[in-house]
């Protein structure tokens, strides 16, 4: 592990504590002003909740690694988190600046225990992608083979403990001096226990072949070959893939791609591997799926996958399948299976929350696709409080969903999660 | 509530849908489910009080215009694998896991049908060379579909037919746990199934109600096999903890799903009685598609899908065994129960491009529904 120097984790800890200094003095000296002045509270927060937002930015740019990491999980909590934090915060997905090319070379060498020239005959020096974890570089082996090469970025694992130590510290300050605070501590748990996954690439080589093993046989699906003699737990040597991106409109035209096929597919895939397998690769931003000619589809980066409890894809297929068909006894009886918790008790709580949803879809009626709109208010309903207990795993699906519906929208199509099980075949 | 008259052939979609009072509701394992009770404590289906009348009513105009309502063979209908002889070895046995999976995958595939609510009604009137008024065919649109959507999943704060099976499956077997894998079963064999076009000369969105018609009607009625088995199964005392209420869930299904068996089959009347326009301005007479579509679905129905259900059951069923610990010898003496079936040859449906003036269809007649 890459040593951190003692000054450079004195100036990240000052640069997050300043950060969590400016948002509490963004929130509460307005509101002291007012109570001082007798004035009401403000009905309307949006221009605060930007302005801390950027900040947060601005401190993830600054300071990189896990700090991104960080606000894109805050990008993905829209039930927790106000709607200009998740729209300001998503930008951490695209604005991560790659990491020297020596740096790369010298992790490269030190785990895989050989000159970067003895494993690869190729190895270019520009990245394809950076992240906030790692970043990929095209390369070829000795023997021809074209290959993607993840590394990670030396110092993220020694900074883990110190960065999120130094913002648990700002949460738990939050939480005791205000008295309606957001959850903030469970979050930064489970962010913890992600990480911790995440930065083990041995694991996400996996993965990977967990789910190419989910899909063996269905010649739709393609998962890159993961190359296990030159990947370790920092490292990951992998198939290079090509493809055209899902998102884009006209490279799918020229290549005679149809569309809604392609809406559907995607869709069916998340719904066998959610719903029916249980596991699943959680990232589906269009950045990680290619299309390849005749409509085949590449997944890649494995590194946020999720295993499901033991029935929760079925009582997500529940819930979704009564809002589908209105049955709100079967709804409410869902919502609880899930592990779902209202505040007073009421069950009819969830109906309400479930018509706030079908309300914002395209047709006033859930067809069988959480739209972004919908997950957008389902998360405002939770933020509203009248539910106490939203399971995260239901979170991370509803982001998923909630990502494939956008990509639907891109492509001007929608996709049916009951079709997407074949339910279109008729039934007694 | 009003009686209705015999010649009276165009409903509202509210009197379609119309449920009418219950003596007492229908309550499957504390659920509310749909239907209810008269005075006699005689079960009675929902949304039959001008449904049922106004079947009868399209279904005698068809007959006095001299056209018959299409039939299937009962040679055709697959039996159920596990059959209840074996099931019942099985549960014996303590090897749950196949029967649950096989009755939630009913109750699945029964809510499944509320899919019949999206599908696209063209405009019937530019479909057809002949009048479409006062049939089957104008109706399904305005409440044929859509109470038989609410019959399969259940609506607002009553339980379906799927809410029926969870309950009757419960009932008998004690609440067991699901197997994890049964959406991947329904999943896997169902999904993968591409649609392809068998009538490209009608509009697309035509082509695939009526297909849908014919799919759900070939399926409907092979139910009552299943139905049939859920029945005696969840019936038995010797395997069923409360026999009497799960087999009644059973027979409540069974006699809602009459109306569906009989509107479709009405409606597939009328469209085989009729002259479809195509897109390039011909026509196609109606018993052409109805039988090019039935007889797909027939053939599918009666060979790929019996296969892949005995192929599907019989993959969990060893590991099934296994953790239930019973030796090789229980697959034995399941086999020994097994009753051989082979497909008739023929569905009675077979294409008869260019002969509009061939007798429509084969079968028993006093077999359907």
């Amino acid at each position: 592990m890459t040593r951190v120097s003692a000054f450079e984790r004195a100036r990240r800890a000052a640069r997050i504590t300043r950060t969590a200094l400016v948002i509490w003095a963004l929130y509460k000296l307005p509101d002291f002003a007012r109570r001082v002045l007798r004035r009401p509270p403000p009905t309307d927060r949006t221009r605060t909740h930007e302005r801390a937002a950027r900040e947060v930015l601005a401190t993830a740019l600054s300071l990189r690694g896990v700090v991104i990491k960080v606000c894109q999980v805050i990008a993905t909590r829209a039930d927790v988190f106000p709607p200009p934090f998740i729209e300001i915060l998503k930008q951490c997905h695209d604005a991560v600046p790659p990491h020297d090319f020596a740096i790369v070379r010298e992790v490269v060498e030190r785990e895989l225990g050989k000159p970067l020239d003895a494993v690869y005959a190729e190895f270019e020096e520009r990245p394809l992608a950076s992240a906030s974890l790692a970043q990929v570089h095209r390369a070829r082996l000795h023997d021809g083979r074209a290959v993607a090469v993840k590394v990670q970025y030396p110092e993220i694992e020694a900074l883990v403990p110190s960065d999120l130590g130094n913002i648990r510290r700002a949460c738990r300050v939050y939480e005791f001096f205000d008295p309606q605070p957001l959850e903030l501590l469970p979050l930064l748990d489970e962010l913890v226990k992600h990480l911790a996954l995440e930065l083990d690439f041995v694991r996400e080589a996996d993965n990977a072949d967990r789910v190419r093993a989910l899909f063996a046989g269905d010649t739709h699906v393609v998962v890159p070959v993961i190359h296990r003699e030159w990947s370790t737990r920092r490292v990951i040597t992998m198939e290079l893939m090509d493809g055209l991106k899902v998102t884009d409109r006209e490279a799918l035209a020229r290549a005679g791609i149809d569309r809604a096929e392609l809406v559907q597919s995607l869709m069916s895939i998340y719904v066998r591997m959610i719903l029916a397998q249980g596991f699943f690769q959680a990232d589906p931003h269009p950045g990680n799926l290619f299309v390849r000619p005749g409509g085949q589809v590449v997944l890649l980066d494995f590194g946020l996958a999720k295993e499901l409890p033991e029935g929760f894809g079925l009582g997500l297929f529940e819930l979704m399948f009564s809002m589908m068909t209105l049955n709100e006894a079967a709804m409410i009886r869902a919502f609880q299976e899930l592990g779902f918790e209202t505040k007073t008790g009421d069950p009819q709580t969830f109906v309400e929350i479930a018509r706030r949803m079908m309300r914002r879809s395209d047709t006033g009626r859930f067809e069988g696709e959480f739209t972004e709109q919908m997950t957008d208010e389902l998360f405002e309903a939770i933020r509203e409080n009248p539910v106490v207990r939203v399971p995260s795993d239901f979170v991370l699906v509803g982001r998923v969903f909630s990502l494939l519906s956008g990509i639907a929208h891109t492509l001007g199509h929608r996709a049916n999660v009951l079709e997407a099980m074949g339910a279109s075949t008729g039934s007694a | 509530m009003a009686a209705v008259s015999p010649e009276r052939f165009d409903f509202s979609e509210e009197e379609l849908l119309e449920s009418g009072g219950y003596d007492a509701p229908l309550l499957a394992n504390q659920v509310r489910c749909h239907g209810g009770f008269d005075a006699r404590g005689e079960y009675r289906s929902p949304r039959t009080v001008h449904r049922a009348p106004a079947i009868a009513a399209w279904q005698a105009r068809l007959a006095a215009e001299g056209h018959e309502l299409i039939r299937l063979d009962p040679a055709l209908m697959p039996p159920q694998y596990p059959s209840v002889a074996q099931a019942k070895l099985l549960l014996a046995e303590g090897v749950s896991d196949p029967i649950v999976r096989a009755l939630t995958i009913i109750s699945i595939v029964e809510g499944f049908g509320a899919i019949i609510r999206d599908v696209p009604v063209p405009d019937l009137r530019a479909s057809f060379r002949e009048p479409v008024g006062g049939t089957a065919l104008a109706h399904l649109g305005r409440g044929l579909f859509e109470a038989h959507a609410r019959d399969e999943a259940g609506h607002r704060d009553e339980g379906g037919h799927k809410q029926l099976w969870e309950a009757a499956r419960d009932l008998a077997l004690e609440n067991p746990r699901v197997p994890g894998d049964v959406l991947m079963r329904i999943m896997g064999r169902r999904a993968q199934r591409q649609r392809r076009r068998l009538l490209p000369e009608l509009d697309a969105d035509l082509e695939r109600m009526l297909a849908t018609m014919a799919t759900v009607l070939a399926v409907e009625i092979f139910a009552a096999r299943t139905f049939d088995w859920g029945e005696r199964l969840l019936s038995d005392p010797e395997v069923s903890a409360r026999p009497e209420e799960a087999g009644a869930m059973v027979r409540y299904i069974r006699s809602d799903e009459t109306p569906h068996v009989e509107y479709l089959r009405t409606a597939l009347s009328e469209v085989a009685a009729r002259t479809l326009r195509t897109v390039d301005g011909r026509i196609l007479p109606g018993r052409v598609a109805v039988d090019r579509l039935m007889h797909a679905n027939l053939r599918a129905l009666t060979s790929e899908r019996p296969r892949e259900n005995r192929a599907d059951v019989r993959e969990g069923l060893a590991d099934a065994i296994a953790r239930a610990g019973r030796g090789d010898d229980l697959l034995e003496r399941l086999d020994a129960l097994e009753t051989p079936w082979t497909p008739p040859a023929r569905t009675g449906f077979e294409p008869r491009d260019g002969d509009p003036a061939a007798p429509a269809h084969h079968g028993d007649p006093a077999a359907l529904a």
